[in-house]
């Protein structure tokens, strides 16, 4: 009998898609090849598209059925906790490691599931004015986020690259290099906890390829990148997004309520008061 | 009949004593610029000169980040507790002085007496009594301990409300336990360099605050010291977007407060009498020189011919002139410069067929004035509705729907603040919600307190101003 293997693709709008320009690159594993989507700047313009539309979405759905979407998320990682540590494995983990490493993306999911009708009250508060106003901050997630893994193969770090944005109503674009074969494996249970299609897309690649045209994107509210690059890397970055004044985070905090502050607005409201 | 003759109510000058030259304020001495060149400043209600301040250059700004970074050594050794009574001396000593402070101000930037005496100098005053309390209290603040101060902060503010901005930078800067060297805008230094003797005064230890002074030039050259931890800026997109620039691929914290060009949607439900009156305070307060100025008035259709006829009346009663008169409702122009790119673009707005109403009023001989201004029949595509003008200038549009407010609120790359005008509650907490703005004035307009957070969405700047949402932009998060 002949093995089937699974064929992977981008993941846009909810759907599973080649690259437009028909590009891929191998990515050889101890015991498997695969051929993945080489992202074009065509393919990076499509997912801000649909990123846009999910954001509409995935911002005004309400905070109690965020929550659920995300808990459904992880459901559906600790059905298939055992393909994921087989992956894992087959990236040359330890399965002790590849163990620990599906249980921390697990925790942290439910973590962040948790946050998603919380955050508002930790973030924001009323402000003591020293007049007779009614003031208060609250927050607006900033929009469509681009988010570059990290370099080491694991979940839980891919995963922490995309929920705290998510988390907040961000819509987020996730890219990765290295966690490629993992983030494609990923995307079939983000197709499988009822996020609305857009809210999360997922592209593999050269980020090389594509530094200019996302951080040139007008649309693309915020770069996170979760991965060290050169100091040209970041610079040329940086540089292009001064044109529209995006918001570029490099290596941002991970932990706690500190996560989710580099993708919300704060938005503060006065109304006075009276009879 | 009774004679209503106009008589003049002149604050004197006499509080303030301007030197000829004054030097920058580096490591707590008053040192000559190393440079030796020196810049003119005047007073733009008559044009006279007040006194010349230091062009700083390289050296100047290497001595004072040098200051910094020794003064930061002394600031981080002291308890929070120690930081907290330094910024709460400091607050003391300004209200102590406040009069002084804003003839001064008045004097230098042509302000109106009646807002720096009611509006700068109280807010100055508050800002460092609101931040010295959260100085011991930075653990509470944000729940978490991986926040830590930056070091050495570059600092550069803008002339439209010089001290204030001035408080609104240094204050939570120290209150996180920064250090800073702040450069006032090239108009306007005086009341900066005043605030340097406060230190003093205070008995801040040297280097905590350095005040140098000059042009774009020296701004730039802090920005591009290589001992910079982290730049706050206020001022135009345009130099927002070059900073932004100079520091890409560079581990230096960033905060810009840009331009604004921010509607101002009256319903057809809203107090009318009470809109205009917002309305009239949202464009021509402090000249319309305000990045979050409500420079275009969003009418709905049906209240358009009513509104503009009230708006107008009570624009006619706005006294221009004197900024040292206390009747005086808008003051001068801050400098020549300012002056000709108002009037560019009131000419523009013009050609392009928008229909001009301006106040009928006399307008002192020397001096930088502009007369309130309004613009009807705009088009959504003219440079008056899409340019921050930052004069006196309001421009208005019209809308027919709620919905359409918003799209038409939202369109621009701006998004520092809006307001809001109707007597229904639901339609208020609607409307807030879908307006890209950083600050949202419900029935007001133009309102602020140390303990609000101030600053904008999209090309108007990232990072807040005041309040605990404040404290985080002279924190960075270490994971």
């Amino acid at each position: 009998m002949i093995d089937i293997k699974k064929t992977y693709k981008n993941y846009v709008h909810g759907k599973y898609v080649r690259s437009e320009s028909g590009k891929t690159y191998t990515k050889e594993l101890k015991n498997e090849v695969y051929e993945l989507p080489l992202t074009s700047k065509k393919d990076i313009r499509d997912a801000v598209t649909s990123s846009k539309d999910g954001y509409k979405k995935w911002s005004s759905t309400t905070p109690y059925l965020r929550m659920q979407i995300l808990y459904r998320l992880s459901e559906m990682i600790e059905g298939n906790k055992e393909s994921y540590v087989e992956l894992l494995m087959d990236h040359g983990l330890t399965k002790q490691k590849a163990i620990k490493d599906i249980d921390e993306s697990i925790q942290n999911i439910v973590w962040f599931a948790g946050l998603a009708d919380k955050w508002e009250q930790l973030a924001g508060n009323l402000n003591p004015v020293s007049e007779e106003y009614f003031n208060i901050s609250h927050q607006n997630p900033i929009g469509v986020i681009f988010s570059l893994s990290g370099s080491d193969v694991s979940l839980n770090e891919l995963l922490m690259s995309i929920l705290p944005s998510l988390t907040v109503g961000c819509s987020v674009i996730s890219y990765s290099e290295e966690n490629s074969v993992l983030a494609l494996k990923f995307a079939e249970d983000i197709n499988n906890s009822d996020f609305p299609s857009g809210s999360l897309n997922i592209l593999t690649g050269k980020f090389e390829n594509i530094l200019n045209d996302v951080s040139k994107h007008v649309e693309i509210n915020l770069v996170a990148l979760h991965k060290e690059l050169g100091n040209d890397g970041l610079k040329a970055i940086e540089q292009n997004a001064s044109e529209s004044v995006k918001r570029i985070v490099s290596k941002p905090s991970i932990e706690g309520l500190s996560s989710i502050l580099p993708y919300l607005e704060t938005k503060t409201v006065w109304h006075p008061k009276g009879t | 009949m009774i004679d209503w003759q106009y008589s003049e109510s002149i604050e004197s000058p006499e509080i303030v004593s301007i030197k000829k030259k004054y030097s920058n304020y580096i490591g707590g001495k008053f040192v000559e610029p190393k440079s030796k060149k020196y810049i003119n400043t005047i007073s733009p209600s008559t044009e006279e000169l007040l006194s010349k301040v230091p062009l700083s250059n390289e050296q100047d700004i290497n001595s004072a980040v040098k200051a910094g970074k020794e003064g930061l050594e002394v600031w981080s050794k002291l308890t929070p507790n120690q930081r907290s009574r330094y910024l709460f001396k400091i607050a003391r000593l300004i209200q102590e002085r406040s009069r002084e402070f804003a003839v001064l101000e008045s004097i230098d930037g042509g302000k109106p007496i009646k807002e720096s005496r009611d509006f700068d100098l109280p807010q100055v005053a508050a800002n460092f009594f609101y931040f010295a309390g959260w100085a011991d209290k930075l653990d509470l603040s944000w729940a978490t301990k991986s926040l830590k101060p930056y070091g050495v902060v570059g600092q550069i503010i803008p002339w439209n409300f010089p001290l204030l901005m001035l408080a609104w930078k240094i204050a939570p800067a120290l209150a996180t336990g920064n250090a800073v060297v702040l450069k006032p805008a090239e108009t306007t230094p005086l009341t900066a360099l005043l605030f340097a003797e406060i230190c003093e005064q205070a008995g801040l230890p040297p280097g905590v605050v350095n005040i140098v002074t000059g042009d774009g030039s020296t701004g730039s050259l802090i920005v591009n010291h290589k001992d910079i931890n982290k730049i706050a800026f206020t001022g135009s997109t345009q130099v927002g977007k070059l900073i932004q620039k100079s520091l890409a691929g560079r581990d230096v914290g960033l905060t810009l407060e840009l331009g604004g060009k921010a509607a101002n949607i009256v319903y057809e439900d809203a107090a009318i009498d009470q809109a205009v009156e917002g309305v009239v305070n949202g464009i021509f307060f402090n000249q319309g020189h305000v990045c979050c100025a409500g420079s275009r008035l969003l009418l709905q259709e049906s209240i358009h011919d009513q509104f503009v006829k009230k708006l107008e009346k009570r624009m006619q009663s706005l006294r221009v002139g004197n900024p040292l008169d206390k009747n005086t409702d808008i003051g001068a122009i801050n400098s020549k410069e300012q002056l000709d790119k108002i009037t560019g673009l009131v000419n523009e707005g013009v050609e392009d067929g928008g229909e001009l109403f301006q106040t009928q009023c006399e307008l002192p001989g020397n001096g930088f004035w502009f007369r309130p201004t309004l613009f009807t029949n705009v088009q959504p595509s003219y440079s008056i509705a899409r340019e921050e003008i930052f004069g006196p200038v309001l421009t208005t549009l019209t809308f027919r729907t709620p919905e359409e407010a918003v799209e038409i609120a939202n369109n621009t790359e701006y998004g520092l603040s809006a307001g809001v005008w109707t007597e229904k509650g639901s339609k208020i907490l609607w409307t807030a919600d879908r307006l890209d703005a950083g600050v949202v004035w419900a029935n007001t307009f133009n309102k602020f307190d140390p303990s609000s957070p101030f600053g904008g969405y999209k090309e108007s700047g990232f990072g807040r101003e005041g309040g605990r949402h404040g404290l985080l932009s002279y924190l960075k998060a270490s994971s």
